[in-house]
């Protein structure tokens, strides 16, 4: 029925088949789904009946009414009124009994999605919302297997994972739709998810509660590894930065600490440690970059340093003028930070 | 009833009781008349007229958004000028569109429906509108200044608190609610005063009309909810943003969520103060135009007392994503679903009161219709909304922007049209074209469904709300590009019943006192009412006087014509008890409010303008209730 | 000449000084509007407290019971004022009009007098702490409302003084007593809560 539903509800095949609610990628949105799918057909049916009884009475030839007493004086007779009250009491009824099973149903999928949270190989990640970017942190007992990166977060498929969120200045909101409904994320407050991916792939996810100027530019990418991959992944991201290996790559690096990127990014193994935008020390390994808006391309990434405004406007990263001869060394240099 | 049983039969001199109520009811032409204006039609015709010009407007800034969807990666509006103008979008037709037309439509509907002359408090009535208009002047020069607010119309901290919003832009907003919301409780004062005190005699609890209850209850409802709106926007937010409280600012132990809850426990009953009036709009018209008493009147007067209670519990619908206790928004969505059974049960009397009755297929059925297609999927989507798991996919994308329009202009925006068709004929004397009434219909449903359905499913693709642009290979625009081309159907269905409004002034039919041949007593009078609305008052001797044989109706004799004087009647029964001289018209609640306005407009700069309006209430109240000699006398 | 059935009223009395009069009811609608804010400041005062593990925060002396107890008295007192106004309006009784209100006014007065010494006796304001904020809410309003109606009983007494003495007046007089009552009624309860609350489950 699932499959049916889903086919019949993508209404149009031409959406991208990465933030659809209607392509769940784990247990939690499977959940949402079978749910919908069950309010959507009979919701739809009740609908057509309403739609249909209407148009029954305005249609009806008026068998069983005394037609000449409404005439006089608008009243009809006591036989019609208590045929009515029989059927509008069945319809009553009838709305209450389907109210109270929907509602069964739907406190019964709330249980089976928070039985899916607080297990015992679960992994957290904690999400912290910023004005227009996500910073993601693996929490981890052993410090040295803390993975700090920004708007794309890896999981291993088939593994639990706790989102636990907060934000640093205004409310806004992690909504991966194909793993999961979405939570806000509030400052000064931790809020919780879980999610879990079933299947390897690349789901996209935008911040879901209105926050300034660039509430549109807010996305992040959740990618499902492999087993096998995301510890080759995790690994990665626990070294520090590559080192530049070539004159250019070094003179990309110099140009990088010269300006001012510095007071608010961080390239671990280099002097660069701001903490209020994304943290760069594997930008390379990024495929988009500002929270999802471009994908991640030398082309693309020199566009964004030399006017981040035109991209994002409102955004809070300064304009830098950055001299042309130095913008293919920088970006050449960020790049190679896979 | 005992004082009607054996009223004797009298020769009334109409002649004499008309020329004398002409005099006494009369407003004098002038601009000093004008602003002194206390007669109900005319204050409720400023409040339609005036509501409707923001209809007008909120609808320009709904076509503007809908240009700037209709392509990804547009650059029609840019962020700061597309946040502006969803966020002035969303106030302008909630606080200067809907309540207030409810509120005019009332003021102008109720006094007629009970058999009344006037409001019980006339000039409150006239400084309640003064209110309306320079609050919603204060926003829209905020608008014109490049002030205009920009956070989302419920304006959640702490993106609207002093770090994240500098500038007046949200303080312009939150003093604009004062004004509209002393506005709204000064016409539920009204509204309910009128309605408990100043009935026909004879129109007892059982007798009243539908849409009068409709007011009645929604009026109460004002008064338990409107305090929250103050508390949340001016209490909290706007002395959070000036004078450094922190209620809501969570690095000094306020909390954004308590914004929330206060803000929502006047938002959910705030939908509801717009959707019940329009509930009574429906009755009205489906019992009139299917020529039968309604079916199931206790039931429909229920449903509406228990829409209104269920909806102060409904609240936290609006916050399942902020992860409250499982237990806890269990209980909302148990509630949240609840009221449907409610909304059902009108639905189910107006198809029987339909089925059996003899309905003439007018214009106003025909939104009748519209209503409930609309509505009832509206309220079909927002059983969805009610569940827990479902909200967390669809809560704040496109779905939900399709449920509220849906809830919105099928709840009430087509009984609305619906009975601006049914009552133009008595406001004005004319019948509105009920061809060109059709086409305006369907011009208005299609587009309307065009523009919205789709919706729906943008929202399960993913697509969030209060974005001004969105990527190309989301696949969103097709269904974007067809929401717009709706837009543009809805605008030209709102030409065409400008259009119809306008023409029909002229050119349409002579309506008479009674058109529809309806049963309330609105329908007994002149088309448009005298100021003074009857020559002598009705009595109720039913709950439909005018569906009753003409040598059973009763009318009032005794109540001097020389001055402004109504008939007050008990609450149950509507016995007579005492005659009550109304006031005439005054300065002073335009005074009054001007002086209020300018303390209120000063305070989003300084709290001490709050003394100024505090100071100037005073003047203007002084002035309002000085006493003249004559009627002082002990 | 039309000939109908009609019901004659001109027996009926103009106005009525009495719980039937339109502004009575108006009254009340008022009360009930301040009573709505009143509610809901109270239960933010709780939602505050419940998200606080120290109450009141540290730094915040919780204000005195001494004073604002004292308070209580006069403003006990001052609605049995009212109630000699409101009786003596409907029988148009001057002198029993001028004794209610101006001893309404009195007590008033000397609640206004005594609260004044309880808050300014808090050592702490509404920028401190949401405990701040949300006390001095409660405070200001309860206080605007009490100075409104202590202003506009005034301006009742100067127009029975100088003998305006009519319905409408009378009127003015006999509902006034219900927004009194209500300043009194909403205060007794808040009062328990801002300062008996903390007293009995106040930090661990």
């Amino acid at each position: 029925m699932s499959r049916l539903s889903g086919g019949f509800l993508l209404a149009s095949t031409a959406f991208a088949r990465s933030q659809s609610a209607l392509e769940p990628a784990g247990p939690q949105a499977a959940h949402f789904f079978r749910l919908f799918s069950w309010f959507f057909w009979i919701e739809a049916a009740i609908f057509l009946i309403v739609l249909a009884l209407t148009a029954w009475a305005l249609t009806r030839r008026h068998r069983g009414i005394e037609q000449e007493p409404l005439e006089r004086v608008h009243i009809p007779s006591e036989e019609t009124e208590k045929k009515l009250l029989w059927t509008v009491g069945g319809g009553i009824l009838a709305t209450v009994l389907i109210l109270l099973g929907l509602l069964v149903a739907s406190v019964t999928t709330g249980k089976a999605i928070s039985e899916l949270a607080n297990q015992k190989n679960g992994m957290v990640v904690e999400v912290v919302g910023n004005q227009w970017w996500w910073y993601v942190r693996y929490l981890n007992d052993d410090a040295s297997q803390i993975v700090v990166t920004a708007n794309e977060i890896h999981i291993p498929v088939g593994r639990p994972v706790r989102i636990r969120g907060t934000s640093n200045d205004v409310i806004h909101s992690f909504w991966v739709p194909e793993l999961n409904g979405k939570r806000d994320l509030i400052p000064s407050r931790i809020t919780d998810e879980w999610i879990e991916a079933d299947h390897p792939g690349r789901f996209r996810g935008q911040c879901a509660e209105f926050c300034g100027m660039q509430h549109a530019h807010m996305s992040l990418w959740v990618v499902a590894d492999t087993p096998g991959d995301f510890e080759k992944w995790k690994q990665r991201q626990l070294q520090p930065a590559v080192e530049p290996s070539t004159p250019e790559l070094i003179a990309g690096r110099d140009v990088f600490l010269k300006y001012a990127c510095v007071y608010c990014h961080s390239i671990t193994g280099t002097t660069a440690a701001g903490q209020v935008a994304p943290d760069l020390t594997h930008l390379g390994s990024r495929f988009t970059i500002a929270a999802g808006t471009l994908p991640n391309t030398k082309g693309n990434l020199a566009g964004w340093i030399v006017d981040p405004q035109n991209i994002k406007p409102g955004n809070h990263m300064a304009t830098l003028n950055v001299k042309a001869e130095e913008l293919q060394p920088l970006v050449d240099y960020l790049e190679s930070l896979q | 009833m005992t004082p009607l049983v054996a009223t004797p039969v009298r020769e009334i001199d109409d002649v004499r009781g008309r020329h004398d109520l002409e005099n006494a009811w009369r407003n004098p032409a002038g601009l000093l008349s004008w602003l002194s204006v206390a007669t109900h039609q005319a204050i409720g015709m400023r409040y339609i007229v005036t509501a409707f010009i923001f209809l007008l407007a909120g609808g320009v800034e709904a076509l503007l958004m809908r240009i700037q969807l209709a392509k990804a990666d547009n650059t029609f509006l840019g962020p700061d000028k597309y946040n502006e103008i969803f966020t002035t979008h969303g106030t302008t037709m909630m606080f200067l569109f809907a309540v207030p037309m409810m509120e005019g439509m009332a003021i102008y509907l109720v006094p007629l429906l009970i058999g009344t002359r006037n409001v019980a408090f006339p000039r409150l009535n006239a400084f309640g509108y003064w209110m309306y208009l320079f609050g919603a002047l204060f926003l829209y020069f905020g608008v014109f200044t490049n002030t205009a607010p920009d956070m989302g119309w419920f304006a959640y901290p702490p993106l609207s608190g002093p770090q994240f919003s500098p500038g007046k832009r949200v303080d312009f907003w939150a003093q604009m609610i004062t004004f509209t919301e002393i506005s709204a409780l000064c016409v539920a004062t009204e509204i309910i005063a009128t309605i408990v005190k100043l009935r026909a005699p004879g129109m007892s609890l059982n007798r009243i009309p539908i849409y009068a209850w409709s007011m009645l209850i929604q009026s109460f409802m004002i008064l338990f909810a409107m305090p929250a709106v103050m508390v949340s926007s001016t209490v909290m937010l706007l002395n959070d943003r000036t004078i450094g409280t922190h209620f809501v600012n969570p690095w000094a132990g306020g909390d954004p969520l308590l914004y929330q809850h206060v803000f929502w426990f006047f938002g959910h009953p705030e939908v509801y103060l717009i959707f019940i009036p329009a509930l009574g709009f429906v009755s009205a018209i489906v019992e009139t135009h299917s020529r039968r008493a309604m079916f199931g009147y206790p039931a429909l007067v229920l449903s509406q007392l228990a829409n209104a209670f269920v909806a102060f519990g409904l609240w936290v619908h609006h916050m399942f994503a902020t992860d409250l206790p499982q237990m806890g928004e269990s209980y909302f969505t148990a509630s949240s679903m609840m009221i449907a059974i409610a909304s059902g049960t009108q639905i189910f009397c107006w198809i029987a009161t339909l089925w059996s009755g003899r309905v003439k297929m007018r214009t106003p059925v025909y939104f009748v219709l519209g209503f409930i297609f609309i509505f009832v999927l509206g309220g079909l989507t927002g059983v969805m909304l009610a569940s827990v798991p479902l909200d967390l996919q669809v809560h704040d994308t496109f779905f939900v922007v399709a449920h509220f329009h849906y809830v919105l202009i099928g709840g009430a925006l087509f009984p609305l049209f619906g009975a601006f068709y049914h009552w133009y004929p008595k406001m004005t004397g004319r019948v509105m074209d009920d061809f060109i009434g059709k086409i305006n219909f369907w011009l208005l449903f299609i587009g309307f469904n065009v523009t919205f359905f789709p919706m729906h499913i943008l929202g399960l693709h993913g697509m969030t709300r209060r974005i001004y642009t969105y990527p190309q290979e989301m696949g969103w625009e097709p269904m974007n590009a067809l929401a717009t081309v709706g837009a543009f159907i809805i605008l030209l269905g709102g030409i065409v019943f400008i259009l119809n409004v306008i023409s029909s002034r002229r050119h349409g039919a002579e309506a008479g006192a009674n058109p529809w041949d309806g049963g309330t007593l609105e329908w007994a009078t002149d088309s448009p009412p005298r100021n003074y609305n009857f020559v002598n008052l009705p009595a109720a001797t039913s709950r439909y006087p005018l569906w009753n044989d003409p040598k059973e109706r009763v009318v009032v004799t005794g109540l001097r014509d020389d001055r402004r004087e109504v008939l007050v009647t008990t609450l149950m029964d509507a016995e007579p008890h005492h005659r009550l001289v109304l006031p005439s018209s005054s300065i002073w609640p335009f005074l009054t409010a001007l002086l209020s306005a300018i303390g209120l407009w000063g305070s989003v700069f300084h709290f001490s303008w709050y003394y100024v309006a505090m100071l100037g209430a005073f003047i203007g109240l002084v002035g309002w209730f000085w006493p003249r000699r004559r009627e002082a006398e002990a | 000449m039309i000939a109908q059935r009609t019901l004659d009223v001109s027996e009926l009395p103009v106005g009525s000084v009495s719980n039937h009069a339109p502004l009575w009811w108006g009254q009340l609608l008022l009360a009930l509007i301040e009573a709505s804010m009143f509610f809901i400041l109270l239960a933010m005062y709780f939602y505050i407290r419940l998200s606080m593990d120290i109450w009141p925060p540290p730094g915040v002396q919780l204000p005195k019971l001494g004073p604002a107890t004292l308070a209580l008295i006069p403003l006990v007192l001052s609605a049995i004022g009212s109630y000699i106004a409101s009786e003596a309006a409907k029988k148009n009784d001057r002198s029993g009009m001028l004794l209610g209100l101006g001893l309404n006014i009195v007590l008033a007065l000397l609640f206004l007098a005594a609260r004044w010494f309880a808050w300014n006796e808090w050592n702490f304001n509404w920028r401190a702490t949401a405990y701040g904020s949300i006390m001095w809410a409660l405070m200001y309003l309860h206080t605007i409302d009490a100075v409104a109606d202590v202003i506009l009983t005034l301006c009742l007494f100067i127009l029975i003084v100088f003998g305006y003495r009519g319905v409408k007046q009378r009127l003015g007089v006999h509902v006034d007593s219900i927004l009194w009552y209500f300043i009194v009624l909403i205060w007794l309860p808040a009062y328990v809560v801002l300062y008996w609350g903390p007293r009995f489950v106040g930090a661990p």
